[in-house]
């Protein structure tokens, strides 16, 4: 590999020169990032490993459509933070993809964020390019900020259908099989699920798919949104049912050592090679994270496979958790990028790498790779209704919180979601 | 740099003003403005412009809304109310309470007590072997090491997995299931201080064993002849002479503790949960994480208010030095 | 036994009974020591042996079982190359020196003001530096963040290493003026009068009589220095913003978050950021000390 050392200056003369050359062009003679071909912008987000090659290949395609070089950064530990450090430093990427919808928010009520108007992009044209839902994500008090470009299904229950067929079980379709289906298994002496609860996101997850379920996506819409307090019965009321499954005697471990345990861990818990588990509970992505890095040696269908988080009273909704693409700056080149993610070309490219869903409609079925994310993709499209993750749509740290809160129900603990609830309403209050 | 040695007291003794006032007499009649700016001005500029303008600005912005980091809107005390308010932050409804100010003084308690303890523990003990430069180097080695490198070390020894944390494996040895050292709210904070205890036992040491040291020898024979028994001697003559050197290195382990953040970030990032947070580290998450700058400035404040008394009982004792 | 290499053991029994109680005495010494030397070594030596274990025996048996012992050096290999810690320990050594070299030398200039050259209220302005060296970096955070970007947002500080060299050598000064002001106040003064007299300027008595003979302060001061920003997370998180130019510390925190189970990586990475410090820590391990406890105790 090849060092590289510091390089403070060598910036300089490529944006002198970009400088000259718009000057010379004359006013108007230039929208912004129109031959933008030789330019370099920086992209920035949070994957590494096997998710950040996927991503590599959609920068090399684009480079070789428009010249322009995207170079990506990863940042792997406290994304937000990091990010947020970079703009009160005047030192933003000019492109990021940012998880949260709340980070969204914050960066767009702050002013740090363009809008997708101010690069040149008429929003309008994008409208047919997705299924209707989508482009609302991106926006800000009406104003659209950000464009999403990639989700996963949260509706997914990974399982080992080798071990499945040696315990002599079937998958569940819904809550009351479902926790049937742990009984047995526990039954025959062995504690059916992985967790990694040390990063309580896995649990605001859990909590969704139940909520979305038990409570319906209109009462899942009102909590995320700050309009129905989190001291609804319902709160409580999907906790117990979470803990249903969540408990000592299903986990393998047990709760405490689960809550010490990092989302990777828990996946190596149901498919790395001395895994003891037969289940694990989080997103599409567990797919290319178990077969890429936990254990190579899977095969899909046989050693590692999916089936729908169960239905809680026949309400079969699906969340989904999705990246959204947004711009701190306009230098040319980033208005190519962000048109380029929107195309059918870049999700074909991306989704056939088999990390994502593109939510680009022109993206065929056949561009994924294998059938674990061809069921994906379809189930998300076929859902009675599709609901983005909650603890993303919270203000400031309430996702991180609604973590906190849940790993404190695990351990036993009663939560006081009257004080969560008044945190919450503080964080809405703040980000105004 | 690992844990105990941030140059926080200035324990020195002081500089007597007799000495400066014989230079005095020896030096230029008069003031050289000139050269004294030639020589200052460096340090002055970067004093005021990193230092002095920050802790204004900050203490500022403590007030205000301080959206993007900037003046945007007066609040008056709202930010340090709603501070005081937050549970993570003190809470003493509970019992034990909690909160990140109330694991602080955890630390101070636990960890300033015990390194001091099994500094001079070491120190007495060590002195009675010949091989005393070896364990004090041993101990001593945790010092020059990075806190990341600490809570690397650490997070492996405590690993739940009994295949991979030692002490885990020693458990599973007895018979006792693993325990998750860093993941159960109620042990977080301990094991932490354990391992800070473990990376300054040795600045402790080599502190008290240089007090120890000053104590001649013949003194403490002597007393033995006379029928001291080690406890009378260890009590009536060694403690005393180390009193002095301990209350400063115990201002210093404070000073540590307030300051705490590389371990607690790189070990548990404040959790499980929020229950092994500090005040350093809720500043950090406050400001950047949730955007909150006027809210994280005034976390900022009170750590400064925390450490100001410090500050004056060492400026008090580097003066009352002087003037003796 | 020798009296001489056991200064405060002195006492020798008197009697039969009294020699076997000195004896268990020792041995109960001897072996508290062991146990604390077991203690202090065996976490950093469980580490070290990780590192050189294969990943598959990591998960497969402890470090302890002598049985699995293989040891390789793909780990550092892997860690080295695909994990970028090689830039990294680059990164960290262009970190590192000037954050060294600007406060040593800012500070020599400011001790020796303040310690050989007469103007008013310099007792006053010393005492305002050292009641600087308890302000918290956390204070200086946002207002440095936000100064770079909206006052001097041409220079780009936080692009590349500026904003944390200036910071680290901002926050190093007032331990280093009152460390170095405390061994220049020490020197002869008749050795700087007599240079004064022969017409010597303060520019030359600094750099030709003061700087040399405080060379063991200097080298303990720089030493201290360097291993504290060799060492540092918080600062480099805050101000060292692109991550092709971060240090190993954070480059180890990444690893730590990305791979929770992958302790060969993260082995490897914990020595490569332990070497430095510990080969300084060895091989000048008076200064070391010294630079430690200067602060500290006298």
């Amino acid at each position: 590999m090849s060092l590289r050392f510091p390089r403070k200056f060598s910036a300089l003369p490529i944006a002198v020169v970009v400088a000259l050359v718009t000057a010379c062009a004359g006013p108007g003679a230039q929208a912004p990032g129109t031959g933008a071909a030789g330019s370099t912008i920086k992209v920035m987000s949070l994957w590494g490993g096997s998710e950040q090659d996927a991503f590599q290949k959609v920068l090399d395609a684009f480079k070789t459509k428009t010249g322009v070089t995207a170079s990506y950064e990863s940042v792997r530990t406290d994304y937000s933070t990091t990010l947020q450090a970079r703009i009160s430093g005047g030192n933003p990427p000019d492109v990021a993809i940012i998880p949260g919808i709340g980070f969204l928010r914050q960066f767009a009520r702050q002013g740090s964020l363009k809008k997708i108007s101010d690069l040149g992009i008429d929003v309008n044209s994008l409208k047919s390019n997705y299924p209707p839902g989508i482009l609302e994500i991106g926006q800000v008090d009406g104003t659209q900020y950000g464009i999403m470009v990639k989700f996963n299904s949260k509706s997914t229950f990974w399982y080992r259908p080798d071990k499945f067929k040696t315990l002599g079980v079937q998958t569940a379709a819904d809550w009351n099989g479902f926790t049937k289906l742990l009984g047995d298994i526990k039954a025959k002496g062995q504690a059916p699920l992985g967790l990694g609860a040390g990063d309580s996101w896995t649990l605001t997850d859990w909590f969704e798919s139940v909520y979305v379920r038990q409570a319906g996506p209109d009462k899942y819409d009102q909590l995320f949104g700050g309009k129905l307090p989190w001291t609804d019965s319902s709160v409580t009321a999907a906790v117990d049912t979470m803990k249903q499954a969540l408990k000592d005697d299903y986990v393998v471990g047990g709760i405490t050592a689960a809550l010490g345990r990092s989302f990777t861990d828990g996946i190596g818990q149901a498919f790395a090679a001395n895994g003891q588990a037969v289940m694990y509970y989080e997103g599409g992505f567990v797919g290319g994270i178990a077969t890429g890095q936990t254990n190579t040696a899977l095969k899909v269908g046989e050693t590692i496979d999916w089936f729908d988080f169960p239905a809680i009273n026949n309400n079969k909704s699906v969340t989904i958790g999705g990246d959204v693409i947004a711009a701190f700056t306009t230098k040319p080149g980033v208005k190519e990028f962000l048109q380029y993610m929107t195309t059918s070309e870049a999700g074909s490219v991306w989704a056939g790498t088999g990390a994502i869903i593109s939510p680009v409609k022109a993206v065929p079925a056949s561009a994924y790779p294998n059938d674990l994310a061809k069921r994906e993709a379809a189930q998300v499209a076929n859902a009675s209704a599709v609901r983005f993750d909650g603890s993303d749509l919270l203000p400031g740290s309430g996702g991180g919180d609604m973590g906190a809160a849940l790993q404190d129900a695990l351990r036993g603990k009663t939560v006081d979601w009257a004080k969560f609830e008044s945190s919450i309403q503080a964080a809405w209050k703040a980000e105004k | 740099m690992g844990l105990a040695p941030t140059p926080a007291v200035p324990a020195q003794r002081p500089i007597t003003r007799d000495l400066t006032d014989v230079r005095r007499a020896r030096g230029p009649e008069a003031p050289n403005y000139g050269t004294a700016i030639l020589f200052l001005l460096p340090a002055a500029v970067l004093l005021v412009l990193f230092l002095l303008y920050p802790s204004i600005y900050t203490i500022l912005l403590s007030f205000n809304r301080g959206r993007n980091g900037v003046f945007s809107e007066w609040v008056g005390l709202d930010n340090y109310t709603r501070l005081f308010s937050d549970p993570d932050f003190l809470n003493l409804a509970t019992f034990p309470p909690s909160g990140a100010l109330w694991n602080n003084l955890l630390w101070i308690v636990f960890y300033t007590s015990i390194v001091i303890f099994l500094g001079l523990i070491i120190a007495v003990v060590a002195a009675r072997v010949r091989y005393e430069s070896v364990v004090k180097a041993i101990v001593f080695i945790p010092m020059a090491i990075a806190a990341t490198a600490l809570a690397v070390i650490w997070k492996f020894v405590y690993s739940p997995d009994p295949n991979i944390g030692l002490l885990n494996a020693m458990l599973g040895t007895v018979g006792v299931s693993p325990i998750s050292w860093l993941g159960d709210e109620n042990l977080v904070n301990f094991a932490l201080i354990a391992v800070g205890i473990w990376g300054s036992v040795g600045f402790a040491t080599v502190i008290l064993s240089a007090a120890v040291k000053s104590i001649p020898a013949e003194v403490i024979e002597s007393a033995r002849v006379e029928g001291a028994n080690e406890r009378e001697i260890f009590f009536r003559m060694i403690l005393p002479m180390v009193s002095l050197p301990m209350s400063v290195l115990a201002v210093t382990l404070i000073v540590n503790v307030i300051k705490l953040f590389d371990l607690i970030y790189v070990m548990t990032s404040g959790g499980p949960g929020k229950a092994s947070r500090v005040i350093a580290f809720t500043m950090y998450q406050q400001a950047f994480s949730a955007g909150q700058y006027g809210y994280g400035s005034a976390v900022a404040v009170v750590m400064l208010a925390l450490l100001i008394p410090i500050m004056i009982f060492n400026i008090r004792r580097f003066r009352t030095g002087a003037v003796t | 036994m020798s009296i001489l290499a056991e200064p405060i053991a002195g006492s020798r029994p008197r009697t039969p009974a009294g020699h076997v109680v000195a004896v268990l005495n020792r041995s109960v010494i001897h072996v508290a020591l062991g146990l604390i030397g077991v203690i202090w070594l065996v976490p950093t030596i469980g580490l070290l042996v990780t590192s050189f274990r294969p990943r598959s025996d990591i998960q497969a048996t402890g470090w302890w079982d002598i049985f699995q012992l293989h040891l390789a050096l793909d780990n550092y290999r892997q860690v080295l190359e695909a994990q970028g810690m090689l830039q990294a320990f680059v990164n960290t050594v262009f970190i590192a020196v000037p954050s060294t070299l600007l406060p040593l030398a800012i500070c020599a200039l400011a001790a020796y003001a303040f310690s050989w050259i007469r103007f008013p209220f310099r007792d006053t302005l010393f005492l305002i530096v050292v009641a600087f060296l308890l302000v918290p970096v956390q204070v200086a955070f946002i207002p440095l963040l936000t100064m770079s970007r909206d006052l001097v947002p041409d220079l780009e500080l936080t692009r590349g290493y500026a904003a944390v060299w200036l910071a680290h050598t901002a926050f190093a000064l007032p331990f280093g003026i009152f460390l170095l002001r405390n061994f220049f106040i020490t020197l002869p003064p008749d050795m700087i009068e007599a240079a004064r007299i022969d017409g010597a300027s303060d520019i030359r008595v600094f750099s030709t009589i003061i700087v040399p003979v405080s060379v063991p302060a200097i080298a303990a001061y720089g030493i201290f220095q360097f291993l504290w920003v060799w060492n540092d997370l918080l600062m480099a998180l805050i101000f060292v913003q692109d991550s092709s130019k971060f240090p190993m510390t954070r480059a180890i925190q990444n690893l730590l978050s990305q791979y929770g189970t992958e302790w060969h990586l993260l082995a490897a990475g914990a020595f490569l950021l332990m070497i430095v410090p510990l080969i300084v820590f060895f091989s000048l391990q008076r200064y070391f000390v010294q630079g430690l406890l200067a602060g500290s105790i006298k």
